[in-house]
């Protein structure tokens, strides 16, 4: 303990409500030492009393503060969205030649005659920038030189759930940290009263795929640096309401007795977890305030309403971008939204006409008002799914739909330090393999922790005895060509 | 040291390094400097291990298809070989000579070891040890844990008479060493309230506290720990601990999530501890239950029941799956689990390379896959149901081991009912039945009845049953499941602790006797039994002897008192696995039973508690949260075993689940009120009330559970209705049991809660709330009705309703009162 930084550390750490085991406090001890050989960097110093992150300082000046990741949950088909394909038009019923897949993992299609479907959606080009985004996203479209769009994605796992885990959590084994947790727990929170890292969901279409808390949960991380989820639809977080009969009055009655009880403890038991407590109780009752405030979208003008297709007190995609906006505002670092189902096994037409409108709506609205308050340099932006869908298709007729597919797909990526009006990678004429500009998950997530100045292979924790990272021992790098 | 090359550029600067180094050796040879190790010679597993093993190993150690340089640095023959380039990393006694001490004094970025790009970065401390300890002639030795425990013999210590037992001498000789006075004993309250949550899980309830307190028996605390030992609830305790170590949960993780048929597994557990079935036999019924069947005195069913352990894996059928990917997902889990459990070892991490820290190989991990694969359960790839529960066979119907003697009652009962009735005789057509005598028709009624009783103790479990031809297991090269090109292997133990000689394949009883057999033996007992005593200890200290209880490997940490440790385990092995008997050693010792108290010196001095001069203090796990706010209360269901139970829980808190959607079905009658332990653990949504206190969702084996304080955690004990409810249980106690002064009934809420009586200020301060929350609830109807509603337990409608309402918000004071959910 001769570095003084991993002394404050160590002490936020107990102040900010840390009581771990004796492993994991290990493990941030040893991440201390780690955080001391490393040079000052650029940023400004914490507010006092705040949890400055376990990368403090910075690594590097970040270019963005705060994520919000839009999950496009079940694997949009990348063919009819981001990556156009006239090639496979021509192709259309032929069988999609067997030196292609040759070897390749197969999900519902296995054993199947695969047969090549083509795009089922026009492309325009857009913008000074001249992307090709499909007619599906006119309104995003219209945007394509805000953002940058990356066609050459790859990812490990080909069944949703793993699929998930992995990219939120890069690695395809249950019980590790996702992303978010890890975000706030390299960068801290710059929100008061609200949790750092929050989560929303919205359904349409399809019956959806389930999602799973493990892709917000903090794994090994302190429990803290969980994803809250927050409902746009009843109470906004679990137990956040006061129980029925009892006032705000009354709550706060309640927790100054506590809190005067546990002081008059302390002064004959020098016990510091009882301290701790005393914050995390007045924490939650400001929760329990700030929580239902921010859920109130009656503050927004009616143009914002419109602009996103929010409707209030509706778990819609236009609803949780709005609230994503509101979040950062307030200094939330990470925000996950959940956009399901874009699982188009079958009927991927009907669906897609369904399910694209009010995303492309939402979407656009977001970029749009971000940057018009200025946020959007400082808010990174990501919209895509845990995989793409394949050139072949399943089913037949009106019911054709495209198969879980993981060797090429897209994503849209905007704000936060990201080049703007830029094509990044590129798949074969088929729209399967990514051949150009590979992108894989793990470079991503470097990418992403790069903008927010993290080093990702100076990010670690000790766990198992490894130096675990969120981009997992494999080889990845930050994506310069993205970097504006 | 991966550019140990010929081509290396001979750097300005190094010169001065070395000169550097020799003169930072000689002054430590010469004893002076202030090193970790005090002075002393630098011993390799306290000091250099750790070195090599962090910055080193990646690169250098027992991984060689990723070895660079041709540098092996945790073999002591490899590391003083040649190299590549014609160094040698190590010569003994000749820092001045050595590579290895060249390189890490290295300004170059292209030379230095570590290399920049690894992140490591060596102190000059640690610099200087590998300097002193090549110059001492760079001794070896084996990693503590791959070392059969010896038997140590206690430290002499001068305070002889300090201590109860012979835990004692071990942590008073560490302590008198270092100059700090062991804490005085913990009052008489204080520890009981310690003991009896440790063992239970639960606080005294006041009349133990008041006998506990009259009683002047000289070992009065010994028959405490006795009567704590014997009951149920100290089963229960247990039981909690080994799920969350072989990952019990009620659902499958993966997808739909669905139920899957298990609770009597973990009934079997609890049985086991209440039983004190010897942890050899513990293990081998588990892991080969089906292959080894029972024992003297063992149920038919005892076995059957123990082997669902293999099947407690996360599991999947969604739709697309692949059955070799799954396959090898679930060998891998399988693996993790095991090691984990049994052997404190991470032999996941040699799914696609050999281990970078431990000598664990590729083939090593393969290899104890195989003996797993004669599990017959990849029917529900093809045949999973989205039913709730879920179809994953093999699964039989048999009774719960708490519901036998009831079974057995009821089948003999109506055996002789079926034997004394008539049959049954049809009438002819058109015509009406015969009447029956009176007895005949009750008795019919009655064996009706009993039937439908009887059906209901029939429940279904996943078992483990062996195909005839197990499956064969391949060396996967990096993990890959779709490489076929790796050769098939038999099972086997890891080859650098031996083999088990087994004519022919051997099984999972052959693996789990070895875990259990004693070294000399052939086995690896000591070991199971060393990382086993840690993780008990752990649970009567707050931390183990060895703190890294999930890794016991390399990367781990020392043990803090390494021979206490050892001696734990040989004397765990040699009681016959005796848990009861470890347990009680523990907690009778003088060291269990010090104050927690922690004086501000002795926290700056060692603020983790590795030097045990004070008891550990903590808050209660998640379960021990829940379970004393409702023994508190009165409303505690206390059964032993079960189908999982099922808690208010927020509205939609299952909504992302699907394949089907359903709906939680709060439980309305005293289901409601059991023990955490039973609660329906949900992998993908755990009950956010145990999710708040860090109950972990059980995807994978946990040895150590963090122990958060955060606002969720406040956010449920105020407003989850599991706690409003007990608030006004525990105020209804009140009115209805204790005096008619408020001082009595305030005396009554903290005796229940907090085992003592408040003292003036505090009754002042909560008179103070219980009188504004009258005034409030005496003007307020229908804010008291909304406040007393809450929660299926009846009201006591014989009390005033507003009073009470002020009483549930006085109780609800004392139940968020962190003295309420800690153990100190």
């Amino acid at each position: 303990m001769h570095d003084p930084l991993a002394i404050h550390r160590r002490t936020f750490l107990a102040r900010s409500g840390l009581s771990l085991g004796g492993a994991a406090l290990a493990g941030l001890l040893a991440r201390d030492g780690l955080a001391a050989t490393v040079s000052a960097a650029a940023g400004p110093a914490p507010a006092a009393g705040r949890y400055p992150g376990a990368v403090y300082p910075l690594h590097h000046p970040p270019k963005a503060k705060s994520v919000i990741f839009l999950c496009l949950a079940g694997g949009p088909s990348h063919l009819e969205t981001f990556d156009p394909k006239p090639l496979l038009a021509t192709l259309d019923g032929k069988e999609m030649p067997e030196s292609v897949t040759a070897g390749q993992p197969i999900a519902q299609l296995q054993g199947q005659k695969l047969i090549c479907l083509g795009p089922r959606k026009s492309f325009s080009r857009h913008g000074e920038c001249g992307t090709e985004v499909s007619d599906y996203f006119p309104l995003l479209g219209s945007l394509a030189d805000k953002y940058a769009v990356v066609r050459s994605m790859v990812t490990e796992q080909i069944n949703h759930d793993p699929a998930h885990t992995f990219m939120n959590c890069g690695t395809g084994l249950s019980g590790r940290p996702s992303m978010g947790a890890w975000v706030t727990y390299g960068l801290g929170s710059e929100a008061h009263d609200l949790p750092g890292f929050v989560v929303m969901t919205s359904k349409l279409g399809r019956n959806p795929q389930p999602i799973a808390a493990r892709q917000w949960h903090s794994g090994f991380l302190p429990g803290q640096f969980q994803g809250v989820e927050f409902s746009t639809s009843g109470p906004p977080v679990h137990y956040v309401t006061n129980p029925p009969g009892v006032s705000t009055a009354h709550q706060r009655d309640l927790i100054d007795t506590v809190a005067a009880l546990e002081n008059h403890r302390l002064a004959s038991l020098a016990d510091p977890e009882i301290a701790t407590r005393l914050r995390q109780y007045e924490l939650a009752f400001k929760m329990q305030t700030s929580v239902p405030q921010l859920a109130d979208l009656s503050g927004e003008s009616a143009e914002t309403l419109a602009l996103y297709g929010a409707q209030p007190g509706k778990a819609t995609v236009g609803t949780n971008c709005l609230m994503a906006r509101r979040l950062v505002e307030r200094g939330v670092r990470f925000v996950h939204l959940y956009h399901s189902d874009w699982d188009h096994h079958g009927g991927i037409d009907g669906y897609m006409q369904q399910i694209c409108p009010p995303t492309d709506q939402a979407a656009a609205a977001l970029l749009i008002d971000l940057e018009r308050r200025g946020l959007l340099d400082e808010t990174l932006v990501v919209v895509g799914g845990e995989f793409g869908r394949t050139p072949m298709g399943q089913g037949k007729g009106e019911q054709i739909g495209r198969d879980h597919h993981i060797k090429g797909f897209s994503m849209l990526l905007a704000g936060g330090g990201i080049r703007p009006g830029i094509v990044h990678g590129a798949t074969d004429d088929f729209g399967y393999n990514a051949i150009q500009d590979v992108v894989h998950v793990r470079d991503l997530h470097a990418t992403m922790l790069h903008l927010l100045g993290i080093d990702h292979m100076r990010f670690t924790v000790q766990y198992q005895g490894l130096d675990s990272k969120l981009t997992g021992v494999e080889p990845a790098k930050p994506v310069k060509a993205l970097l504006a | 040291m991966p550019s140990a090359s010929p081509s290396r550029r001979r750097v300005p600067g190094r010169l001065s390094a070395v000169a550097w180094c020799l003169a930072a050796w000689g002054v430590a040879a010469s004893g002076f400097g202030a090193s970790p190790s005090g002075g002393k010679a630098p011993d390799f597993n306290r000091d250099i291990r750790p070195i090599l093993s962090q910055n080193c190993f990646a690169c250098h150690g027992p991984d060689e298809h990723d070895r660079r340089g041709g540098l092996r640095l945790d073999d002591r023959d490899a590391a003083l070989a040649e190299l590549d380039s014609a160094a040698t990393a190590i010569v003994p006694g000749h820092p001045d000579q050595s590579e290895l001490i060249a390189r890490i004094h290295e300004t170059d970025p292209d030379t230095i070891m570590p290399p920049p790009e690894s992140n490591h970065v060596l102190t000059a401390a640690q610099k200087e040890l590998l300097a002193r300890w090549i110059a001492a002639g760079a001794p070896y030795a084996a990693h503590w844990a791959y070392v059969a425990p010896t038997t140590h013999a206690p430290p002499p210590v001068r305070q002889a008479d300090w201590g109860s037992n012979w835990i004692d001498p071990f942590i008073l000789g560490r302590l008198e060493e270092e100059g700090i006075e062991p804490a005085a004993d913990a009052d008489p309250l204080t520890l009981l309230r310690r003991v009896t949550f440790d063992l239970t899980g639960l606080p005294p309830s006041p009349q133990e506290v008041d006998a506990y307190l009259a009683d002047t028996r000289p070992d009065a605390y010994m028959f405490l720990v006795d009567r704590l030992l014997a009951s149920p609830r100290h089963a229960e305790r247990m039981a909690a601990w080994w799920l969350d170590l072989v990952r019990y949960a009620d659902t499958v993780g993966y997808h739909g999530d669905q139920p899957h048929n298990i609770s009597p597994y973990r009934d079997w557990v609890i049985k086991s501890f209440r039983d004190n079935v010897p942890f050899d036999r513990f293990t081998v019924l588990q892991l080969a239950g089906d292959l080894v069947g029972p024992f003297n005195g063992e149920h038919a069913d005892d076995p059957v029941l123990a082997s669902a352990y293999n099947r407690l894996l996360q599991t999947t059928h969604e739709g697309g799956l692949q059955a070799k990917e799954y396959r090898a997902i679930y060998q891998a889990d399988r693996i993790r689990n095991v090691s984990g459990v049994w052997m404190g070892a991470t032999v996941g991490c040699a799914q696609c390379h050999d281990h970078k820290y431990d000598p664990y190989t590729a083939r090593d991990f393969h290899a104890l896959g195989a003996f797993f694969a004669d599990i017959d359960d990849e029917k529900h790839f093809k045949n999973g149901t989205n039913a709730l529960p879920t179809r994953r066979e093999p699964e039989v119907q048999l009774v719960g081991p708490f519901d036998r003697e009831r079974a057995t009652e009821l089948d003999a009962r109506m055996h002789s009912l079926d034997n004394q009735l008539p049959p049954l005789v049809l009438p002819p057509r058109a015509q009406p039945p015969e009447p029956e005598p009176e007895g005949v028709v009750a008795s019919r009624i009655e064996l009706d009845q009993l039937k439908v009783e009887r059906q209901q103790l029939d429940r279904a479990l996943m078992v483990t049953r062996a195909l005839k031809q197990p499956r064969d297991v391949r060396v996967l090269p990096r993990g890959n499941w779709l490489d076929e090109t790796g050769p098939i292997v038999e099972p086997a133990i890891p080859g650098f602790l031996g083999s088990l000689g087994t004519n022919g394949r051997a099984s999972r009883a052959d693996l789990a006797r070895w875990l259990t057999t004693p070294v000399a033996s052939g086995g690896a007992g000591e070991y199971t039994a060393r990382v086993t005593a840690n993780r008990i200890w752990a649970l009567f200290f707050g931390a183990g002897l060895c703190r890294s209880a999930g890794d016991f490997g390399g990367q781990g940490e020392l043990p803090d008192h390494p021979e206490l440790l050892d001696r734990l385990a040989i004397e765990f092995l040699a009681s016959g696995w005796d848990v009861k008997q470890i347990i009680r050693t523990i907690v009778t010792s003088r060291a269990y039973r010090m104050s927690s108290a922690a004086p501000a010196d002795l926290l700056a001095r060692d603020p983790d508690n590795r030097l045990l001069a004070r008891q550990g203090r903590w808050r209660l796990p998640a379960e021990g949260v829940r379970d004393t706010a409702l023994f508190a209360c009165g409303l505690l269901v206390e059964r032993l075993g079960g189908e999982s139970v099922h808690p208010y829980q927020p509205a939609g808190y299952y909504q992302h689940l699907n394949f089907p959607q359903r709906e939680y079905k709060v439980d309305k009658d005293d289901r409601q009120w059991r023990r955490g332990l039973y609660v329906h653990w949900q992998r993908m949504f755990l009950h956010p009330q145990l999710l708040a206190f860090d109950a972990p969702s059980r995807e994978e084996c946990t040895a150590t559970r963090m122990r958060s304080n955060t606002p969720k955690a406040a956010l449920v004990l105020l407003n989850d209705p599991t706690f409003i409810e007990a608030a006004r249980k525990l105020a209804e106690l009140a009115l209805a049991e204790a005096g008619a002064a408020d001082d009595e009934r305030i005396a009554f809420l903290w005796k229940r809660t907090l085992s003592r009586g408040p003292d003036a200020d505090e009754l002042a301060l909560v008179k103070g709330l219980l009188d504004r929350r009258r005034v409030e609830f005496k003007a307020n109807p229908q804010a008291t009705k909304d406040l007393l509603a809450v929660g299926v337990a009846p009201r006591d409608k014989t009390l005033d309703a507003a009073e009470l309402a002020a009483w549930t918000a006085t109780a609800r004071a004392v139940l968020n009162l962190h003295e309420a959910i800690a153990r100190y």
